[in-house]
């Protein structure tokens, strides 16, 4: 009788301890659950500070990665693709949907990139993959023919190879960088032609090193001493 | 990871291939790519790779430069060096095409009737000899000082010394290393009795997080912070930015934590505060290694002339200190630093985590501050409670602003009251100073005369009427220019200036004597982690430049100490750096002999039998270890660091409704310090071409500034006009504009306020109140 009593009252602790458990999980699990309404960000985005570190994440991928050398593309399908040097490039495939909008559509591959059957090619990676309304600047190409003959002359690209200030020193960056902060997203990986993909991607502080040439914003003067003597 | 890089060698041979491959990539487009370009090239151009450090920070990378004909031509990161494993940044890849500029300072020039006059070097150091006798004569040994600088060698700061304290006997000697880590030292003196930092940059290989005080190093120290981002990349390191303003730095880290201007020594006691009150400290470590100090409060700023400050240590318990602690609860300190509760609770959290090793880093946001010496106690307090210090990984780290701030400025001495070993108030640091410099003892003065600020108040006094200059420029760097460039100006002083090129402070001299630039002589650099590095000279400098250490000793002998200076103009480095080490012989302190540093790229002191001591006070690596403990904190006498009770206290000059902004002042990537070197590079310059000042976009809106207007930036002592910057480089906290200093056409320090801290006399140049309106 005591036996069978202590091993009712044992499985009657062993249900309390249960139910005080499992509520006690569920209401952590309530917690966890609930996301607080708060500003997440932690300190406020400066674009062009801030993007050069977006995809370090994937740097040490980068740096590990096999090429795949039957699927690189070259500078020159890059700039054929704009309709001047810093143009937005255009869609050089078929849209499936006119309606779509980056989230849905374009971003499903060009965000982080991968190899794409049907075209047999690496889709290239967006450095601005927060701007969704991609074709805002990005067009179709549906046809081939010219509605008029134009005079546009095309501004040749910068060189590859020639933009080192001093022998051995590490490249300039010889374009704009506005929207084009990070780096990773087309010098790294299997999509960045092959010209100017970066042997050492998991550096990720790109700027450290390189310096930013093209300062089309603000005119550059020989700087002159204002308050020189100068004499001789 | 570190292939790509180690590849540089082969990064020549692109460079050839890659100038021929441009040309044929015009007839086969599109097949230059990495591996082709690897093959079919010749070993690379005839250049002859000589090593050095770095001309400019305090990391102290190693370069390897390549000469041609004469000339250098190329620079990369040596490989072989531990600091920087083949990498380095802008400004080091790039240093070398400065000294082509076609600025240079050539020749000496001397100032006739109000012009320069090209004069032979001899004659000009004639004049300068001459000069400084004639004023020794008339107003007596006071009456003449140095201004050097954390840029100079260890054999120019070591002729310094000697020049003044020892043959002329003077203390007015002072360098730039006192705006930018005289706090660093008397932070160090004051905790542990012994200056420098404990640890290595290795440490950044073990640190699970990494806490920054007021510190973008991704573009003050960026290699360090490129090596911190490889921790962060691979082992999943933390970065912990603690700063009043967004950078870089702040964009690469896991958490930014803003604060209130001045409020930092605030967060810190309530760090220590939630460490006491959790019972995170390491009680053992405490009891075993540290006693509890109090000194004086209430200092002042140093604003006035003459002003003169003593600190009377008090020893005083723990439960004192938790007491005192009390004041610092989060949610007190949470209500005017603006730092939430949540994000100082979370700081103490990793710090107070016995199972991470936490590295804290700091540079001239804790140093340049009216309470600097007491910011750095704070912050060894921490690492001393929990006893996070002197191991791999768990490290206060203090690092330094210039090339040399440490091997010449700290270890030399170049400051008032310091010698080559210890201070010239203490009677056997003067013996000893006397035997190796074999003068008579009472020749060298017991009395330390004037710190930085109060050597240029002394020139506008006209207390100092001779002032020689080296490496520095003091008219761009000194807070409240406005008030020091007309006391230069001065016909009372004359002013010698030794530099590379024309300066806004060379602007102001009766005599410029042109120097040899870095890799133009041999010397020795000491970088932020005790390294002492060598270089041999590489190329031949212009016209009649100079090395600056043999314009001192040429002075020297001219004005009749001939003997005490019996250097060899060929050898001169080598014989001074021999001379130099008797001074720090011993376990303590040993320097490594040339011959080792001749042969590898830097070796850290205390240099002993034949090994650097990476850690030091810890038994395990550091033999002057000698109390049979783990630990020995042999700077102070009885062997224990000190964690001291240090308050906050509010800023000398905070914004009112008249002057409504912080103005906080620093440095950019792409420029050194005054740019005297940097804007002569032409993709420097480019990059950067000109100062600005930043606004928090709320703040730029509310007064309607567009990015690039030009601003009229106004405080109590002057005003500069730049272009604003907004959503640019950084992001300054509301209420708060920052402008970096490089320019000299923008001279922001005609506004900075000369207030200082009254231990360690180093100015604060990142807060002051100032007024913005459009120019």
């Amino acid at each position: 009788m005591k036996k069978r009593l202590g091993i009712i009252s044992l499985f009657v602790l062993l249900f309390i301890a249960f139910i005080v458990i499992w509520n006690f999980s569920y209401q952590v699990g309530l917690e966890e659950g609930y996301i607080p309404i708060e500003n997440k960000v932690s300190h406020t985005n400066i674009p062009s500070e801030s993007g050069v570190f977006e995809r370090a994440e994937f740097a040490l991928e980068y740096a590990n990665m096999p090429i795949d050398e039957n699927h690189q593309r070259t500078l020159d399908t890059y700039y054929n693709n704009r309709a001047y040097y810093g143009a937005p490039p255009s869609i050089p495939h078929p849209i499936k949907d006119e309606k779509s909008l980056g989230g849905n559509a374009c971003l499903q591959c060009h965000q982080n990139g991968g190899f794409v059957k049907q075209f047999d090619a690496y889709a290239p990676v967006t450095p601005h993959p927060e701007m969704v309304n991609c074709r805002q600047c990005h067009v179709a190409q549906n046809s081939n023919t010219l509605f008029k003959p134009s005079n546009l002359a095309k501004v040749h690209a910068p060189k590859v190879g020639v933009n080192n200030a001093l022998i051995g020193t590490p490249p300039m960056i010889p374009h704009q960088i506005q929207m084009r902060e990070n780096c990773l997203s087309c010098h790294a990986g299997p999509a960045a032609p092959k010209e100017i993909r970066v042997t050492h991607p998991e550096r990720i502080n790109c700027r450290q090193c390189h310096v930013p040439t093209d300062r089309v914003v603000s005119e550059i003067t020989p700087f002159t001493r204002t308050n020189s003597n100068e004499n001789e | 990871m570190y292939n790509s890089l180690s590849n540089r060698r082969s990064f020549i041979k692109k460079m050839a291939r890659l100038s021929a491959m441009a040309a044929a990539a015009s007839m086969f487009p599109g097949i230059m790519f990495a591996s082709e370009q690897e093959e079919g090239i010749p070993e690379g151009a005839n250049l002859d790779w000589k090593k050095g450090p770095c001309r400019f920070c305090g990391v102290g990378c190693g370069i390897l430069v390549g000469t041609e004909n004469g000339k250098a031509v190329a620079v990369k990161g040596d490989p072989n060096s531990s600091v920087n494993k083949g990498l380095l940044c802008v400004k080091g890849y790039h240093q070398t095409m400065c000294i082509q500029s076609k600025d240079r300072l050539t020749h000496a020039l001397v100032k006739k009737n109000g012009t320069y006059v090209k004069t032979p070097i001899n004659e000009a150091l004639d004049i300068v000899a001459n000069k400084m006798k004639d004023t020794i004569a008339a107003h007596g040994k006071d009456s003449v000082a140095m201004y050097t600088s954390g840029q100079s060698t260890i054999p120019e700061g070591y002729v310094a010394s000697k020049l003044m304290k020892g043959a002329i006997g003077t203390n007015n000697l002072d360098c730039n290393a006192r705006l930018c880590m005289a706090s660093a030292v008397a932070g160090f003196l004051t905790s542990f009795g012994a200056d420098e930092p404990m640890g290595c940059y290795e440490d950044i290989d073990h640190a699970d997080y990494f806490i920054t005080w007021g510190n973008n190093m991704a573009e003050m120290h960026p290699v360090l912070f490129s090596r911190i981002l490889e921790q962060k990349a691979r082992r999943g390191a933390k970065i912990i930015d603690f700063a009043t303003r967004t950078t870089r730095s702040s964009t690469a880290s896991d958490r930014s934590i803003l604060f209130e201007p001045q409020t930092d020594l605030a967060v810190g006691n309530a760090i220590c505060y939630e460490i006491v009150n959790n019972g995170w400290v390491n009680k053992s470590f405490i009891e075993k290694h540290c006693n509890f100090s109090k000194g004086l409060t209430k200092m002042g700023y140093g604003l006035e002339d003459k002003y003169k400050f003593k600190d009377k240590p008090e020893k005083i318990d723990f439960d004192q200190y938790r007491i005192f602690l009390e004041d610092y609860t989060p949610e007190k300190v949470a209500k005017y630093s603006k730092v939430s509760v949540k994000d100082i609770k979370y700081l103490a959290s990793i710090y107070g985590n016995p199972n991470k090793k936490v590295m804290s880093l700091w540079c001239m946001g804790v140093n340049q501050h009216t309470r600097g010496t007491w910011m750095n106690n704070i912050i060894y307090n921490i690492h001393l409670l929990t006893g996070k210090i002197s191991q791999p990984g768990n490290s206060p780290f203090s690092l330094t602003g210039q090339p040399s701030a440490c091997g010449t400025a700290r270890e030399v001495g170049t400051f008032t009251h310091k010698l080559p070993k210890g201070v010239v108030m203490n009677p056997k640091h003067r013996e000893l100073a006397a035997k190796i410099w074999k003068v008579p003892v009472e020749r060298i003065p017991s009395k330390p005369t004037y710190h930085t600020t109060e050597m240029f108040r002394a020139v506008d006094r006209g207390d100092i009427k001779f002032i020689w200059t080296q490496a520095v420029n003091p008219l761009v760097s000194l807070p409240k220019t406005s008030r020091y460039r007309p006391a230069m100006e001065k016909e009372s002083c004359f002013v010698v200036v030794s530099d590379v090129f024309p300066t806004p402070t060379s602007d102001v001299a009766d005599v410029i004597l042109p120097a040899a630039w870095h890799i133009e002589k041999s010397g020795l650099y000491g970088n932020s982690e005790r390294r002492t590095q060598h270089w041999d000279k590489m190329v031949e400098g212009p016209g009649d430049t100079t090395p600056d250490a043999w314009m001192f000793i040429e002075v020297a002998k001219r004005m009749g100490f001939g003997d005490l200076f019996p250097y060899s103009k060929e050898n001169h480095v080598e014989e001074i750096y021999n001379e130099y080490r008797q001074f720090h012989e011993g376990k303590k302190h040993g320097m490594a002999p040339l011959e080792v540093l001749k042969k590898e790229s830097g070796a850290i002191w205390p240099y002993v039998d034949g090994k650097s001591t990476q850690w030091r006070f810890n038994a395990k690596y550091d033999p002057a270890c000698s109390n049979d403990e783990d630990f020995h904190f042999y700077g102070k006498p009885d062997g224990k660091a000190v964690i001291w009770q240090r308050p906050y206290e509010p800023a000398p000059e905070s914004p009112d409704s008249e002057y409504p902004f912080w103005l906080n002042t620093g440095r950019v990537i792409e420029h050194w310090h005054t740019g005297s070197m940097t804007r002569r590079i032409p993709v420097l310059h480019k990059a950067m071409p000109h100062a600005y000042v930043e606004f928090h976009p709320e703040d730029a809106k509310a007064l309607s500034i567009r990015n690039g207007e030009n601003i009229k930036v106004t405080s109590r002592r002057g005003s500069c006009v730049l272009p604003a910057s907004i959503n640019e480089r950084g992001l300054p906290t509301k209420g708060q504009v920052f402008v970096p200093f490089f320019d000299e056409n923008m001279l922001i320090n005609d506004v900075t306020l000369d207030a200082f801290c009254p231990i360690s006399k180093e100015p604060d140049f990142k807060k002051c109140a100032v007024k913005v309106e459009k120019a």
